[in-house]
């Protein structure tokens, strides 16, 4: 029997934790509990700056959350459409979507960023928050269109005959038999992506968004307290995306049950 | 002479992958309930012209009527044809994301927008003819792959098809496996089924066939009934392929 595997790429979102290693010592949970550990220890031996310092963050945290969560759903969005553009057999839409991706992934998303937030400054008003989730979503859209591609390519044609066979056209065989099984293939490499957005926020910490890192900056700025406050930032960084990824490898988890006999 | 009109009409259809004929000039017609039987060496175009009964594989000339309806003519909604045409193909190709009822409920559900409730019982009807109704919540990949077949012609049935194609049903088979889904192939043909069934099964030809049809090189070589194909093959071809396999 003919069945296409398909190996995605790890990115560089984070090592999502090996559901298969059932040792005590994993390096996920040394890199967890060890982060924690420092955390606590840091907190309670020298409360003052530490303490001061991690109570200034959890604003950044909630804007860091609201850049990540819009932006992804954006890029998703996007990226379907891209990834869809890709595969398809209608000339217009195939070579937009690959120019598309193919403009993206050659320009900084630093320089992205900067073009989008000030070239849409200059033609609509729109809060700072939103031009840097359009920023960032326009731009992981393109990277998630490959992630899609892949996905839906990694899908046996044999499902798509059988769906044909039936009456199904093509777009429901995508959306009731190619895109249920894609999301499978496809959740690790957009669980990766996601973690690498998380992270890809801080860069908008320069566009006047008061992130993670902005807040970090600030109260360096003010405390002159640089080493402290950047170890905090990168330790809370490294938490948040090492509970990120624990989720993401248990929902992979789940969603392969029908691949389990 | 009695005039039967057929179901399915083929008339000099030519199909071309790049400069490579796989099917060349062939014409064929399928009277209601009958069983035509498609046989020949790998390579020879079976695949492909059953394909293109339910336009799976587009023409690239000639003309294919399914129940009065052109097949490539862009006009007649090809959606609607393959409802009446199930297929059965040589990996069963059982969606792997949805349980054995849901596999034979999903079409049924959202292109003839059947109750669920009335997909089901239905679903669990033909189940049971399959003798899969044990497996009714098991996912493809806990089944054998005869019982997968099985499941694979249960799900064509669900739409209440007129026409049922096979493409080498038992070919990816274990030998111990074929026979139960022969048996269920043999059940739908006694029920009056219209059939086109391409195997090297030759038991079931002789059994069900109505007329078997001799394919080499993307040409349609004999045209005959069981007895006459396999007792007294006319042609040339025919006769070494016979002696190859029997
Ligand atoms: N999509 C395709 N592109 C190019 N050649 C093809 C394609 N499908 C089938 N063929 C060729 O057409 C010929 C007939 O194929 P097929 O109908 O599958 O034969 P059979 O089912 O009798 O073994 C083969 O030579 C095969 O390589
Ligand atoms: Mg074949």
């Amino acid at each position: 029997m003919r069945e296409k595997k398909v190996v995605i790429e790890v990115g560089d979102g984070a090592a999502i934790p090996d559901p298969d290693d059932k040792g005590l010592f994993t390096a996920w949970r040394i890199s967890f509990f060890g982060t924690i550990a420092i955390i606590v220890y840091l907190l309670v031996t020298k409360p003052d700056p530490y303490l001061d310092i991690i109570k200034f963050l959890p604003d950044g945290i909630v804007v860091t959350f609201k850049v990540t969560f819009a932006s992804i759903g954006l890029a998703l969005i996007l990226g379907l459409i891209a990834g869809l553009g890709r595969i398809s057999k209608n000339r217009w839409f195939n070579l937009a979507a690959s120019t598309y991706i193919e403009v993206v992934r050659g320009i900084p998303l630093l320089v992205q960023l900067f073009y989008i937030y000030f070239a849409l400054g200059h033609l609509i008003r729109v809060p700072d928050m939103v031009a840097a989730i359009i920023a960032m979503g326009f731009c992981y859209g393109a990277y998630m269109g490959e992630v899609f591609r892949a996905g839906i390519n990694s899908i046996d044609d044999g499902q798509t005959e059988a769906s044909l066979s039936l009456g199904f056209n093509r777009s429901q065989t995508m959306r009731y038999v190619i895109l249920p099984q894609a999301w499978r293939t496809i959740l690790p490499p957009v669980g990766n992506e996601f973690i690498a957005l998380l992270k890809d926020t801080s860069l908008v910490s320069i566009l006047a968004v008061s992130d993670i890192l902005r807040r970090g900056r600030e109260f360096a700025s003010e405390s002159f307290l640089y080493f402290e406050t950047y170890t905090m930032v990168a330790l809370i960084y490294l938490l948040i995306t090492l509970v990120l990824s624990k989720l993401l490898s248990n929902m992979e988890n789940r969603l392969s049950h029908y691949e389990r006999r | 002479m009695n005039v039967v009109n057929p179901i399915i009409t083929i008339r000099n259809v030519v199909k071309s992958f790049g400069a490579f004929l796989a099917l060349d000039d062939v014409s064929l017609t399928v009277e209601p309930g009958q069983k035509v039987v498609v046989i020949g060496p790998s390579g020879s175009g079976k695949s492909t012209l059953l394909r293109t009964i339910n336009q799976l594989e587009e023409i690239s000339s000639g003309s294919i009527v399914v129940d009065g309806q052109e097949v490539s003519d862009p006009k007649n909604d090809i959606n609607r044809i393959r409802e009446e045409v199930g297929m059965v193909f040589q990996s069963f190709n059982l969606f792997r994301h949805k349980t054995v009822l849901e596999n034979l409920t999903l079409a049924p559900i959202k292109l003839k927008k059947e109750p669920v409730k009335e997909a089901e019982k239905r679903a669990m009807e033909l189940l049971d003819k399959v003798g899969m109704v044990d497996k009714a919540t098991s996912f493809p990949v806990q089944l054998s792959v005869g019982q997968q077949q099985r499941v694979a012609i249960a799900r064509a049935l669900a739409m209440t098809p007129k026409i049922m194609l096979f493409d080498e049903p038992t070919s990816a088979l274990d030998p111990e496996m074929i026979g139960e889904v022969l048996e269920v192939m043999v059940t739908l043909a006694r029920e009056g089924m219209t059939m086109v069934v391409v195997t090297h099964e030759m038991g079931f030809a002789r059994e069900v066939g109505d007329k078997v049809v001799f394919m080499d090189e993307g040409k349609i070589i004999e045209i005959a009934s069981p007895d006459q194909f396999f007792d007294h093959p006319e042609n040339d071809r025919t006769r070494k392929f016979l002696e190859q396999i029997l």
